[in-house]
């Protein structure tokens, strides 16, 4: 016997608890953001862009962070397409060690990786003779934002393939299609937003990392190295260009993020009364 | 109706109020270990990288002995270490830098916007160390790198060093003193620019004034691909990777040599910065920073024997805490602390002006000759 009490035109208590958590966290968030880019006056980013390392740092962590990017399109879509079709005994704890990086602090991800690909590590002195070195390279920038930054990836494409129904590959494969064909044709073509989206969380989150980086590489100095070292040796205003830029940087990569995910989602809550 | 609730399956319930307890306990571990030392007296201590070690264990030893005192600790390089006074605004009740001659311009000649008064006004020096050759046990050039043999070694460039950066940190710029003063000493007329041409995409260069060797340090210094020199923000910072076997040899204090166990090639005393009666030696070599863009600091200084200082700050948040600290650094127990770990000391430790001391120090600086 359940009792239902109308509420009519009042607001229950619940939603104003609701919406009142929900101001404070939407304030918390808002302000620093939203203090950095009322300072990133065009004054300060034609400064930016005006000091050489700046720009050479720009560029530097755009393109590494990209060529992350690729490398984990490459190796962590087909995965991602694995684990969203196929069980496999130890298929929980693959999900799970894919994850590990997100809760690794990012100096231990680095001193972690240094012990591998460092120059007496197992991989570092296997990979040397290729002439493919880790510390202070562009290299080991790539190699700790891979790191951090790969299960953004595995996860957002496995989460699209998961939404696309399997019936329609079966349906294309019984029409002659390879596996490759119903691949291609079929289910990248449905997910590819997800997928897209995931590639963009990884490339920002890229561009954005610094504790497993600074470790491998200090120089060349990606752009939140560099951040640290003007604050930290220079202080707060010659912090403040590069800062500016990597948030504007930034906050491009999440408004596109956006874009791509938004037409998928469907409004799944109700008005709140 | 209340028995009918009773029974129906409680599991979906008891998870979610497990789940609550969980939380509740993580919250209350959170709070109780957050809470722990609050309404403790504090005194944050601010230091050179170099002295991780020793004062790790300082301030365990004041705590034992003051009870309801709580340390925190906080190392960077040292020109750092005097700029989070004076520049971040973080207030800290003693400081330690590596390098004496850092402290008159960087604190002195500076006030503080609060209070329109300068940052400091006295220091104690208390310390000394040498300059070495650390070596990674796990390099393949480890046998290779000797008292007659590094410099060559570096210069030749196939030789993978480490340098604390020369902008933020004093056991950087000491490097460079260490390398020009090599010359001299091994008659090698070109030493320093062999060592470091080509390493960096703005070249470190040296200018001969009035005899005296300028070494000048660009405003971005970067090491240029496929250089043969890892620069780090502090020299401390070199040891983990001497340790990794990614540095085949660094330029490290004898003290952080020895804390770490590294092997190291003991340089000459002309060259090393660790002897008093060769100051006027050393202050043949002069590093000049150039900060045009962000003239926060101007400095220069001056080759000179190695000499650790420490100052309370005229805005310390609790001068009385942070001048027993200094007398028990200073002290026998603190005296013995240091010894232990390998950190050479001035005896007795000197004040600059000893006028301006307080009392406690003073005393303490008496006491320790």
């Amino acid at each position: 016997m359940r009792r239902r009490r109308m509420s009519g035109r009042r607001i229950s208590p619940f939603w104003a608890l609701c919406v009142a958590a929900g101001i404070l966290v939407v304030v918390f968030v808002a302000m620093p953001a939203a203090s950095m880019l009322a300072g990133a006056g065009a004054g300060l980013l034609g400064e930016a862009l005006r000091q050489d390392d700046v720009r050479r740092s720009l560029v530097l962590t755009v393109s590494a962070a990209l060529i992350t990017t690729v490398i984990g399109f490459v190796a962590g879509v087909p995965l991602a397409y694995l684990l969203a079709r196929k069980e496999f005994p130890g298929k929980r704890a693959v999900e799970g060690l894919i994850d590990v990086p997100i809760v690794f602090p990012h100096t231990a991800a680095g001193i972690a990786l240094l012990t591998v690909y460092g120059r007496q590590g197992i991989a570092g002195r296997l990979l040397a003779p290729l002439g493919l070195e880790f510390t202070e390279t562009v290299a080991g920038i790539v190699l700790a934002m891979l790191f951090v930054s790969l299960p953004f990836l595995v996860d957002g494409s496995r989460e699209a393939f998961a939404l696309v129904d399997e019936r329609y590959e079966h349906v294309a494969r019984t029409l002659g299609s390879s596996r490759f064909g119903a691949f291609a044709r079929v289910t990248f073509p449905q997910a590819w937003r997800g997928v897209l989206a995931g590639a963009l969380l990884m490339w920002g989150r890229g561009i954005s990392e610094f504790g497993a980086v600074v470790i491998l590489a200090y120089n060349p100095k990606v752009i939140s190295v560099l951040t640290f070292e003007r604050f930290e040796g220079f202080g707060l205003r010659a912090a403040q260009p590069p800062a500016v830029l990597i948030v504007l940087v930034a906050f491009l990569v999440f408004v596109l993020v956006r874009a791509l995910s938004a037409p998928r989602r469907r409004r799944s809550g109700t008005e709140p009364p | 109706m209340t028995r009918s609730r009773q029974r129906r399956p409680r599991r979906p319930r008891g998870g979610a109020a497990r789940a609550a307890l969980a939380l509740a306990a993580l919250l209350f571990l959170a709070v109780a270990l957050g809470g722990c030392g609050s309404g403790a007296r504090q005194v944050r201590l601010m230091y050179a990288g170099s002295l991780i070690v020793p004062f790790e264990r300082l301030a365990t030893a004041f705590e034992e002995q003051n009870p309801g005192v709580d340390v925190v600790t906080e190392s960077h390089g040292s020109i750092q270490v005097l700029r989070h006074v004076t520049e971040l605004n973080d207030r800290v009740d003693v400081v330690v830098s590596a390098d004496e001659q850092l402290i008159p311009p960087l604190m002195y000649e500076r006030d503080d916007p609060a209070t329109g008064r300068p940052w400091a006004s006295w220091y104690c020096s208390f310390a000394t160390n040498r300059v070495v050759l650390a070596v990674s046990p796990r390099s393949p050039l480890a046998d290779e790198l000797t008292p007659h043999t590094w410099y060559r070694r570096l210069a030749a460039g196939d030789v993978r060093f480490g340098l604390a950066d020369p902008r933020f940190d004093a056991a950087g710029y000491r490097a460079l003193m260490v390398l020009q003063l090599a010359e001299r000493e091994y008659d090698e007329p070109l030493l320093l620019e062999d060592t470091l041409v080509g390493r960096f995409t703005t070249p470190i260069t040296v200018e001969h004034e009035k005899g005296v060797d300028v070494i000048e340090v660009p405003e971005i210094l970067e090491t240029s691909a496929g250089s043969n020199i890892v620069l780090r923000g502090a020299s401390i910072q070199l040891v983990a990777l001497l340790e990794s076997g990614d540095l085949d040899c660094a330029f490290e204090y004898e003290s952080v040599a020895r804390q770490h166990g590294l092997k190291y090639v003991r340089l000459p005393a002309s060259v090393d910065l660790g002897h008093e009666r060769l100051r006027d030696r050393y202050a043949s070599v002069r590093v000049k920073l150039d900060f045009r863009r962000f003239a926060s600091v101007r400095p220069e200084f001056t080759g000179d024997v190695i000499r650790y200082a420490l100052t309370i700050p005229a805005n310390a948040p609790d001068a009385e805490l942070a001048r027993r600290f200094v007398a028990f650094l200073l002290g026998p127990e603190g005296r013995r602390i240091l010894a232990a770990d390998h950190q050479p000391l001035l005896r007795p430790p000197e004040p600059d002006d000893p006028a301006a001391v307080p009392e406690e120090v003073r005393r303490a600086c008496a006491g320790a000759g």
